[in-house]
């Protein structure tokens, strides 16, 4: 197992490999309390990543070579089960020291004997080091961008990365409602808090695995954060209308705008293909029937079939730092150069995808990222070049207004954080 | 019942006059019926039987929100204006095209329904605007025809561009 999750942690830093992509695979063929452990070591290391890093990086006296991304990946997770874990020093030691054999490394064999042994003789002062030099656990440039966007903020911010997210579900409002659901589980012994803003949402502390939870298979919640569930509330499909959700994998607003209004039209569209497999999979879970699509949003040629659409919603690729608490390998990940990248994608989704909207038509731009460059400078873009685009502000108790939109940060709310707004199209000026 | 075609800027059809109706018999009705299913469907809020390329002085109209308030004009003519007023205004036979219009503000109209009987009507806002609209199209004109010759000049350009694709 441990070899498993030196395999899965060198994939996610040298090939940029994420974990919900790696992790489900990888825990196919092992033992439940094994799958749990590799989890837990996987997010445990990704989590605290600015000590280990810190920490290996004092330790050694030259840094490691790139094809020895494994080496180092092994080293992290020594450290992280000997000082996050209550693994017994040994056992970690010589587990990991044998491993280097099995990943055909033996020459690091010495290297990390002494290493996790120096670890050992001075951890409280390596740790307490490490602690001051990156508090937060998080790379660099993230810590700057936030600091910068949102200065009065920033330091509640870094302190809900580095927290664990609460399991929030969504009561399916067609099938059942919150309050009975809640009634379900506290039968059976579980303690259920409402969401604030979310009419659907609760927070369960302390769940069991979700599908073992009351309901699940009958398809009577799902799991989604407050904030994602506001987008959906936000576009108020109604019935009759035609919607498109555009980047709708893995499903979860699809399904959300068919159990508040089922009598809509919903085409869903992802461009990619496996993690449309699961947008099906809920939908027959929970009893839904949309249109699918797999296609690239930017080319409607390609699956647009020329019928306007009343409302759009627009949850686009986004950096997700404000879901990092539930991502947390999106440190790994990210890189400051992909940020621009994903700005220019984003105005590019929007520039295309307004045309497909009728007259008088509305959409929901949103994102979980908490970066004015994805977020209201991109909305701002778009409406100084857009003539029929107009901004209705979200009036709301929650989150933070923008300059173009609102805001919630990671942590208010108990929700991740996330950013909407909500843009109309002009009527048509009727012809005669 | 039947969608009609509408003839589209800069085709030359629509410079034509429109004649006067002498009868109102079943043919008319029918037409009248058509022009209807023709303008709710493209959607639009008025239609003259100009730009379904029949040159008689026929208008429908709906102003209405629901598309529930049919007008039929038969033979309309301006009785009084009042006041000057701009909109913007958009036509079935320009599609796409939008622009600035001053017009009179106030208008009473006459004019004979579906069923042969005349009446007069008072009308403001986006009726009076209609109404003026439609009654240009009897006469070959277009709103483009109110814009500088450089604006006109663009939208000609850009619908035979259309026309191409």
């Amino acid at each position: 197992m441990r070899k498993v999750a030196v395999r899965i942690l060198t994939s996610l830093v040298r090939d940029g490999r994420s974990l919900s992509e790696l992790l489900p695979a990888a825990q196919t063929d092992l033992e439940a309390r094994e799958a749990a452990m590799l989890q837990e070591l996987a997010f445990g290391v990704c989590r605290n990543y600015g000590r280990l890093e810190a920490i290996v990086g004092e330790l050694l006296q030259k840094p490691l070579r790139n094809k020895d991304t494994d080496v180092r990946m092994l080293l992290w997770l020594a450290l992280y089960e000997i000082a996050f874990m209550r693994t017994p020093d040994y056992a970690v030691t010589s587990s990991y020291v044998g491993l280097t054999q099995k990943i055909k490394k033996n020459w690091a064999k010495g290297l990390v004997n002494a290493t996790l042994r120096n670890f050992l003789r001075k951890q409280e002062e390596l740790l307490g080091k490490a602690e001051a030099k990156n508090p937060h656990s998080l790379p660099e440039w993230i810590q700057k961008r936030i600091a910068k966007d949102w200065p009065q903020h920033s330091d509640e911010v870094f302190t809900a990365m580095n927290l664990r997210a609460p399991l929030t579900l969504r009561a399916n409002a067609k099938k059942t409602d919150r309050s009975t659901l809640c009634k379900k589980f506290e039968e059976t012994g579980l303690s259920t808090e409402d969401c604030e803003f979310s009419a659907h949402g609760f927070r369960v502390p302390d769940a069991p695995p979700v599908a073992a939870l009351p309901g699940f298979a009958d398809g009577e919640f799902s799991v989604q954060d407050q904030s994602t569930q506001l987008a959906a509330m936000l576009l108020r499909p109604q019935a009759g209308e035609r919607v498109l959700d555009a980047c709708a994998a893995p499903g979860g607003k699809s399904c959300h705008l068919l159990e508040i209004e089922p009598a809509i039209e919903l085409h869903c569209l992802d461009e990619d293909e496996s993690r449309l497999a699961r947008v099906r999979q809920n939908f027959e879970r929970l009893g839904l029937q949309a249109k699918i699509l797999c296609a690239d949003a930017n080319v409607p040629d390609s699956w647009w079939d020329g019928t306007h659409y009343d409302a759009i919603l627009l949850d686009a690729p986004c950096s997700a730092l404000g879901a990092l608490r539930r991502h947390p390998d999106i440190r790994l990940l990210r890189r400051e150069s992909d940020i621009r990248a994903l700005a220019r994608h984003q105005l590019a989704l929007l520039n295309t995808l307004w045309p497909l909207l009728k007259p008088g038509g509305r959409l929901i731009y949103a994102t979980c990222s908490v970066l004015k460059q994805e977020n209201e400078e991109c909305v701002q873009k778009f409406l100084a070049s857009t003539d029929d685009a107009t901004e209705i502000p979200i009036e709301a108790e929650w989150g933070i207004p923008a300059t173009r939109g609102r805001q919630i940060l990671p942590g208010q709310h108990e929700a991740d954080g996330f950013y909407y707004a909500r843009l109309a199209k002009a009527g048509m000026p009727a012809q005669a | 019942m039947a969608d009609l075609d509408i003839l589209i800027f800069p085709d030359a059809r629509l410079r034509q006059t429109a004649a006067q109706v002498a009868d109102i018999d079943d043919k008319k009705r029918a037409l009248v019926s058509d022009m209807f299913e023709t303008m709710y469907a493209a959607p639009g809020i008025g239609l003259a039987a100009t730009q379904v390329n029949v040159h008689e002085r026929i208008v429908v109209i709906d102003v209405s929100e629901k598309g529930n308030e049919p007008l039929t004009l038969i033979n309309p003519e301006i009785i009084v204006a009042e006041g000057r007023a701009q909109h913007e205004e958009g036509c079935l036979s320009i599609p796409g095209i939008y622009e600035q219009v001053e017009r009179d503000e106030h208008i009473k109209f006459a004019a004979i329904d579906v069923d042969g009987n005349p009446y007069e009507m008072e009308a403001e806002g986006l009726l009076a605007v209609c109404v003026q609209h439609e009654i240009d199209h009897l006469d070959g004109k277009l709103f483009v025809d109110y814009l500088s010759s450089l604006k006109q000049r663009r939208i000609k350009k850009k619908m035979l561009k259309h026309e191409k694709d």
